[in-house]
């Protein structure tokens, strides 16, 4: 099959195109609704001005699809496109770090994939990467094979790409019940309640909340059942949304590997395949959010060299979903060698202890003053936040923790979700210890180590540790060796 | 122990940070003349001209004084073959390693007051963070980027 000559994308994508123009003009045209309807005979001419607007976009999407072409051609994948302004895009194969393929609801129907090409370009966010919208598997694959026979040099024929394929390896797949399990206890519940709060408030305007709740006072005084009720009612249908919604992002998820790659493919409604060369990953990270940690669930993510600044989802990828902790570092370590993922952790001496809890209770000190003096009785409540405080800051405190294995940091600590990074050496950037004048006082220091991620940064800081300890880490780290590399002579707890 | 980066700061460098600190303060003298200004139109307590002067003179003596003193008095760096070795802070004092091979590029920078002293910001960037060495003879800061940049050539590896 040749593909040198010029081809064009799918008519689909002129749908789609149309579709996505006309999604990014819903808010203008709302405005254009609400603020210009006051004149005399301005409906008709409203209802010109949008059917005009519409049938503009439609065509622009049209003529948009018309010009857009696309070529393999000298080892190069050629983009031309543009309806005034004419631009030309070459992308030499070699020079792709990524191919992901996705299905959305446009593509499913007509067989057809949707390719996003992502360059190594830390030039700009949009430049970095092209979007093939709708072409054809067949079309995806040559382009697919073209770049993997770029990358593994000419002397590799198809033959063996082919054999290269069928090598997959399936290191994990999730389950039904898995993915249950992900789903219920994924912290997406929160960013959906909070999404149907705002969603709420924004009808303010529209419903006389107060002229509803005016009414329903008398009701209310003695309906703080049904009032909890309502809440709670609210609170399982945000629950529901964002169970479905995980579900379907998730389902079937899949991680995969070649010889060079990670491959993750996922996703029910629409599919995305996800590829992560193994030569380009940062750090792993194992984090374990408060519903998932006491059952002992973990969520395993890779951090990755290059993608976009738009998508940020390529640099941090999760690669298991959720898996038991104990079972992580079997599921990876054939596949990723380099990584110890289940070492002993040194922890933070018990001196520590008082530093992390004054931390939390200073924070939320003013918070629980100010109710006690303002609110009484009912202020007294906000003791209970002191607690909270307490028990959390014991939480950092007990998580607090390092390890060192040949070429690998690995740093534990708590926000409010544990995580857990490693690094290699040769991926951290660079090093940071500190030590304030009340750590010196009880020797604590404070290790910060950053990697890459994407185009940004990433890696971890521990608070509080044994200065020793610490040092022993900015030791490890230095290259000059500095005076002496004696190996640390103590006892790790697990 | 290990050894700590012994290079300091020059002593023009402690003179022009007092020189943007006298320029920063030009901003609370302003305010706090404003609020002087009002008092005495309005007839405002005494205590408020006291406390608006309290604010300037404690604002300015602290930009001015101590801490670029204490800042300068704690910096260190040293630019070894291998690594590049920080140590600053006032309160919190921070040492920080950027090996060479991490290195993308170093950068100099002036600013005027910088430029009258003959001085140079040096920023050394690795692909994720930026490290700053606030100033440094502009010879020794050329010959610094020179050198870094000699350096980090030669391993290009991985990221």
């Amino acid at each position: 099959m040749m593909m040198s000559n010029p081809k064009r994308l799918h008519p689909i994508s002129a749908v789609a195109n149309f579709l996505k123009q006309l999604k990014e003009l819903i808010v203008p045209f709302l405005i254009f609704v609400v603020f210009g309807s006051r004149g005399g005979n301005g409906e008709v001419f409203q209802l010109v001005i949008t059917a005009g607007v519409v049938i503009a976009v439609f065509i622009i999407g049209v003529l948009s699809w018309l010009r857009y072409t696309y070529r393999v051609e000298e080892g190069e994948l050629r983009i031309e496109y543009g309806i005034l302004v004419r631009k030309k895009r070459y992308i030499p194969l070699e020079r792709i770090q990524s191919l992901d393929l996705s299905e959305g609801l446009l593509q499913r129907p007509f067989g057809l994939v949707k390719m996003k090409v992502e360059t190594a370009g830390s030039s700009g966010a949009g430049d970095a990467e092209a979007v093939l919208t709708a072409i054809s598997r067949k079309d995806a694959d040559y382009i697919q094979q073209a770049f993997s026979s770029a990358k593994n040099k000419p002397s590799e024929n198809r033959n063996e790409l082919e054999s290269a394929a069928t090598r997959r390896k399936v290191i994990y797949k999730i389950s039904a019940g898995e993915l249950l399990l992900l789903a219920s206890t994924s912290g997406g519940v929160g960013v959906v309640i909070s999404a149907v709060f705002a969603f709420i408030f924004q009808f303010e305007e529209i419903i006389p909340y107060e002229k509803v709740f005016a009414g329903l006072e008398g009701f209310m005084a003695n309906g703080i059942i049904f009032v909890s009720i309502l809440v709670f009612i609210g609170f399982l249908l945000a629950w529901i949304i964002a169970l479905v919604g995980t579900m379907l992002k998730y389902a079937g998820f899949t991680l995969k590997k070649t010889e060079k790659e990670l491959i993750i493919t996922r996703g029910l409604l629409e599919k995305r395949q996800i590829t992560i060369p193994l030569h380009r990953i940062q750090a792993i990270q194992i984090s374990e959010n408060l519903i998932r940690q006491p059952i002992g669930l973990a969520t395993v993510y890779i951090e990755s060299a290059g993608g976009s600044l738009e998508d940020s989802e390529s640099a941090r990828v999760m690669v298991l979903p959720i898996v038991k902790r104990s079972r992580v570092a079997g599921l990876l370590k054939s596949h990723l060698p380099d990584y110890e993922l289940q070492p002993g952790f040194f922890k933070a001496p018990k001196r520590a202890l008082n530093r992390y809890i004054w931390r939390g209770l200073l924070v939320v000190m003013p918070f629980t003053i100010a109710p006690i003096i303002f609110f009484r009785p009912w202020g007294y409540f906000s003791l209970l936040l002191l607690i909270i405080s307490i028990v959390w800051s014991y939480l950092k405190y007990k998580d607090a923790g390092w390890d060192i294995s040949s070429h690998q940091l690995a740093l534990r600590y708590r926000g409010i979700v544990r995580t857990t990074v490693f690094m290699r050496k040769n991926r951290i950037q660079s090093l940071t210890m500190s030590e304030s004048f009340f750590q010196k006082r009880r020797s604590l220091a404070t290790i910060e180590a950053v990697a890459m991620s994407g185009t940004g940064g990433t890696g971890g800081t521990v608070l509080d540790l044994d200065r020793n300890d610490v040092y022993a880490i900015y030791k490890w780290y230095s290259y000059t060796g500095l005076n002496g590399n004696t190996p640390l002579q103590k006892e790790k707890r697990p | 122990m290990i050894t700590e980066p012994h290079k300091r700061i020059p002593a023009r460098g402690l003179l022009a940070w007092r020189i943007s600190g006298t320029i920063h303060s030009v901003f609370p003298l302003l305010l706090s003349g404003g609020i002087i200004a009002l008092a005495i139109l309005f007839d405002w307590p005494i205590w408020v001209i006291g406390a608006a002067l309290m604010f300037f003179s404690a604002y300015a003596y602290f930009l001015i004084t101590v801490i670029p003193a204490l800042r300068w008095k704690r910096w260190r760096y040293e630019v070894r073959e291998n690594e590049i070795e920080l140590k600053r802070g006032i309160f919190v004092i921070k040492r920080t390693l950027v090996p060479m091979i991490r290195v993308q590029h170093v950068d100099t920078r002036q600013g005027p007051i910088l430029r009258k002293y003959r001085l140079a910001t040096v920023t050394i960037s690795t692909a994720a963070t930026v490290h700053e060495i606030p100033a440094l003879d502009v010879e020794e800061a050329e010959e610094l980027r020179f050198f870094i940049s000699q350096l980090a050539r030669v391993a290009d590896d991985d990221v």
